[in-house]
């Protein structure tokens, strides 16, 4: 097993070659315990993946600040236990069965943006087509908790982000993440009135998943579907080889690969301190594009977007603003005039009622002071109309499209 | 040498007729109850004697057996005691053999031979109504309340015996059945605002329809759920017997009426057990909450704290209105026809509000998965009750009374059933057309529904049920108009992370 990795095939992260065996030995060194992002680029980078192996199975000698490292808190001996060839073959069919690929530092296929970071991964597993890589590619980030409305304006920037080529990145999470990417797959199918003026051809703008978890462990288990989804249409990458949970202290490290994917990353709603803050300050240490999303100051999942504008963040208010950050001639997305139906003045007293936050039916009633079958009928009618819409009971206004603005 | 006296015991929530044989014979003095006796009835053997000898009647110094025809049937309680004192006397010819023929005997001996009262008196009578029933003093009023015509009472054995004897007059008086229920339920106008909880009490209250609050802690969940009795119609004659039936045979304390004139109320802790709520247990089956709630108001304020296998085992008796509860030895059936009303938090941390809750996905997942998706889609009416506004509390003034509600709902349960003959929960799906058509912008709404998939075919269903009831309120006894639709698909929405959408 060994002497397969000497063998020569593809790179070793180093300069040297590797077979596709050597790629097994890579992902079988990423998930030796103890052994994290930091440590991995150090073994890798500096003794390629085979000597790595030999080192951590104590059948060769690292060189003195390497072995220091290994030494500190017996780890040497805690990896020694772990690099069995059991592991390898273990490893060896998970890479199998999830058809996941594992691209090394040196790689051709490993994505450009990540080459250069100064904190990339030495190993990372994919699952799906590396082409997205070569699209531009706009991170979509935001809270799990998110509104009905965040979720909304989520789906439809992924949608029309998608629709003009656009890879939309994302983390796979409840909430926003999952609504960026179910619009950026719904492109296919969206309004024959979004198409471009020009009509020529419509790229594709294939997903992007970067996530924390084994590529194998679908976290969240509801997104199993969706999961799929990204991996067919675009790919899902990973540094956490197959098997590993979804710990926690993996998703700020899946942060900043998402940080340094993104060419622009936009936050659709985040509380104050929320995990999407981490992304956002990986982003500003790599010069990414931070543009966030305005919420209504009382609404607590803007409170953390509505900081960021304060701090000089670009606003988004649709996806044209994104292509114009990008730099790309936004006159090619079609700026879709509202074909909304104007709501009746009397409906139109419960919409500005919604405007302020999210209410219970009881709680428009209580704030619009119509008789309540009025109230029953216009929410009927904004919610048809696409005005309004009702998650859990909470009905919220969609105004954040921006011709509604001239309603 | 042989006798027979009539009594009865009590099976679940009814009362069988017991023949009580005595007979007197030679042999070795002894004393033996067969017919399946349980504890309590067995121990009878040593109260009559008590009883007998206490009182100075002379106690036949012969083999005595008794038998507790039918024979295959378990009796329990002290309720024969008398029958088996009586039988006994004229079995050893102390009284004459046909004084008991047609009476029957309901009471419990003390030692010093006094009658006591029995619990579950009224069922028990009603068994032997046909006849003159001997009681004691405190279950006069439960044994008329069961329809019993002629019914005496007695102190103890010695006048019971003495009356047999046509020396002494029965006492007939005791317990005054005219007597008010004068007990204040709380009222409608104490609860201020909140518009659309009322409303949805009103609805329930006149279709018949379960009904789920759902609000953060201090909403007045509960305060809203008391006062559904005092809206609810009055009681039938029949639904206030078989009410009383009920609270007499689990021993639930009544008016001084002995009957039951009132919707009940019953709010059992969340603690409650599987038997607790549907009824059971090993020796006596008694009736369970849900019973005692028939006809009225069965309240379960925080839901989500029961044990998900209490929660489903409601399902079958809110489709049914009864409950078959089966043992190795019996099945017996017991009335279920309660209004369901229950109270939950949105979530765990009660704000359920988006962006205020602060619940993470694991907590809301927890919390969800305590509510089983077949019992909360039993709900016709699912409403969610805010926090009162300051307005309100401060200023505002007293809301409508529960008369002026009560009045409405009696209105329209009348329309309904004259219509319908039943209220309008029970309408068969087969009947929608007939007795709820919908104007053509109502079929559009709910057209519109179910194509976007927020509504399923049974919510079809129980929405139509509702708007029903909604345009029964409103005065439109023929047509459900769009209005009504609007206002039912509001008050049966997804609340908080009840719906578990994405």
């Amino acid at each position: 097993m060994m002497q397969a990795g000497d063998s020569h095939g593809a790179h070793d992260g180093r300069g040297g070659r590797i077979n596709h065996d050597g790629r097994v030995v890579a992902a079988a060194i990423a998930a030796l315990p103890g052994i994290g992002p930091q440590r991995l680029r150090m073994l890798i980078g500096t003794l390629g993946v085979s000597t790595t192996w030999q080192v951590v199975r104590g059948e060769a000698r690292a060189p003195e600040h390497i072995a220091a490292v290994l030494h500190h808190d017996g780890l040497h001996r805690v990896v020694r236990r772990a690099a069995t060839s059991q592991l390898l073959e273990q490893m060896a069919e998970s890479l199998h069965n999830g058809a996941i690929r594992v691209l090394l530092a040196g790689d051709a296929e490993y994505p450009a943006s990540l080459r250069d970071d100064f904190a990339a991964p030495a190993v990372l597993f994919a699952r799906g087509e590396l082409g997205a890589f070569a699209n531009r590619r706009v991170g979509i980030i935001g809270t799990r908790a998110a509104s009905a409305a965040g979720r909304h304006f989520a789906q439809r920037l992924g949608r029309d982000l998608a629709h003009n080529g656009v890879s939309v990145v994302s983390g796979l999470a409840r909430g926003i993440d999952a609504a960026a990417h179910r619009g950026a797959l719904s492109h296919s199918t969206a309004r024959p009135g979004t198409h471009t003026p020009t009509g020529t051809h419509t790229p594709t703008g294939a997903p992007i998943a970067v996530v924390a978890s084994g590529l194998d462990v679908v976290y969240p288990r509801e997104h199993a579907a969706l999961w799929q989804q990204v991996a067919e249409r675009g790919v899902i990458i990973s540094e956490s080889p197959p098997g590993c949970a979804p710990d926690a202290f993996r998703f700020p490290l899946r942060n900043r690969i998402l940080a340094a994917v993104s060419e622009v990353l936009v936050v659709v709603e985040s509380r104050a301190g929320g995990g999407s803050m981490i992304t956002v300050d990986e982003a500003a240490r790599r010069g990414v594009t931070v543009m966030a999303v305005p919420g209504s100051p009382h609404s607590e999942a803007s409170a953390g977007t509505n900081a960021l504008i304060s701090a000089g963040a670009a606003t988004v208010c649709d996806a044209a603003d994104v292509m114009v950050a990008l730099g790309l001639d936004h006159h090619r997305h079609a700026a879709s005039s509202d074909a909304r139906t104007r709501p009746s003045s009397a409906d139109r007293v419960v919409l500005d009622a919604l405007a302020r936050r999210p209410m219970t039916f009881e709680q428009v009633v209580a704030e619009v002071n119509l008789p309540l079958h009025e109230v029953a009928m216009s929410l009927g009618r904004l919610d048809a109309q696409g005005w309004a819409v009702v998650n859990g009971g909470w009905w919220e206004a969609l105004l954040a499209m921006r011709a509604a603005t001239t309603v | 040498m042989f006798a027979t006296v009539r009594s009865t015991t009590l099976l679940g929530v009814v009362g069988r007729a017991v023949d009580v044989e005595v007979h007197v014979g030679v042999g070795l003095p002894g004393f033996t109850i067969v017919g399946q006796p349980d504890e309590v009835c067995r121990e009878s053997r040593d109260r009559v004697r008590a009883a007998f000898l206490s009182r100075g009647f002379a106690w036949p110094n012969r083999r005595i057996t008794v038998n507790l025809a039918p024979s295959g049937e378990r009796k329990g309680g002290a309720g024969l005691d008398l029958a088996i004192a009586v039988a006994v006397l004229i079995a050893d010819e102390q009284l004459p053999p046909q004084v008991a023929d047609r009476l029957a005997f309901v009471a419990e001996l003390g030692l010093d031979g006094s009658l006591r009262s029995v619990i579950g008196a009224a069922p028990l009578v009603a068994a032997v109504r046909d006849r003159r029933v001997v009681v004691a003093l405190g279950n006069v009023a439960a044994a008329r309340a069961a329809g019993a015509v002629d019914v005496v009472a007695a102190r103890d054995l010695a006048q019971v015996i003495a009356c047999l004897r046509d020396d002494d007059e029965w006492l007939a008086d005791g317990g005054d059945e005219t007597a008010p229920d004068d007990a204040q339920l709380p009222d409608l106008a104490d609860v201020r605002g909140q518009p659309v909880a009322r409303l949805a009490l009103e609805i329930a209250a006149a279709g018949g329809h379960h009904l789920l609050l759902v609000g953060p802690p201090g909403a007045g969940k509960s305060m809203l759920a008391r006062r559904l009795p005092g809206i609810l119609p009055p009681l039938t004659d029949d639904q206030a017997l078989s009410c009383t039936m009920v609270h007499s045979a689990a021993h639930v304390s009544m008016s001084t009426s002995g009957r039951v004139t009132r919707p009940p109320f019953r709010s059992p802790h969340h603690s409650v057990s599987l038997v607790g709520l549907i009824g059971g247990g090993t020796s006596a089956m008694r009736p369970g909450e849900i019973s005692l709630a028939s006809e009225g108001v069965l309240f379960l304020d925080e839901l989500g704290e029961f044990a998900p296998s209490v929660l489903d085992a409601l399902r079958q008796p809110i489709e049914e209105g009864v409950v078959h509860v089966s043992r190795a030895r019996t099945t017996l059936t017991f009335p279920a026809r309660f209004l369901l009303v229950a109270a939950a938090n949105p979530c765990p941390c009660g704000a359920g509000a988006p962006g205020v809750c602060v619940c993470d996905d694991a907590a809301r997942a927890k919390y969800v998965r305590r509510f089983s998706g077949p019992l909360l889609d039993r709900f016709d009416l699912r409403v969610s009750v805010g926090l009162p506004r300051v307005d309100d509390l401060v200023d505002g003034g007293k809301g409508e009374s529960s008369s002026a509600v009560a009045a409405r709902v009696l209105c329209a349960r009348t329309i309904a059933i004259e219509r319908n003959g039943s209220v309008n929960a029970k309408i068969a799906v087969d009947d929608f057309d007939t007795v709820a058509p919908l104007a053509p912008a109502a079929r559009a709404l709910l057209r519109r529904e179910l194509e976007v998939g927020r509504l399923s075919g049974r919510g079809l269903h129980r929405v139509r049920r509702v708007a029903r009831t909604i345009a029964d309120l409103d005065g439109a006894p023929v047509i459900v108009g769009e209005s009504h639709v609007a206002t039912a698909l509001q008050l049966r929405t997804g609340l908080g992370v009840l719906t578990g959408g994405r």
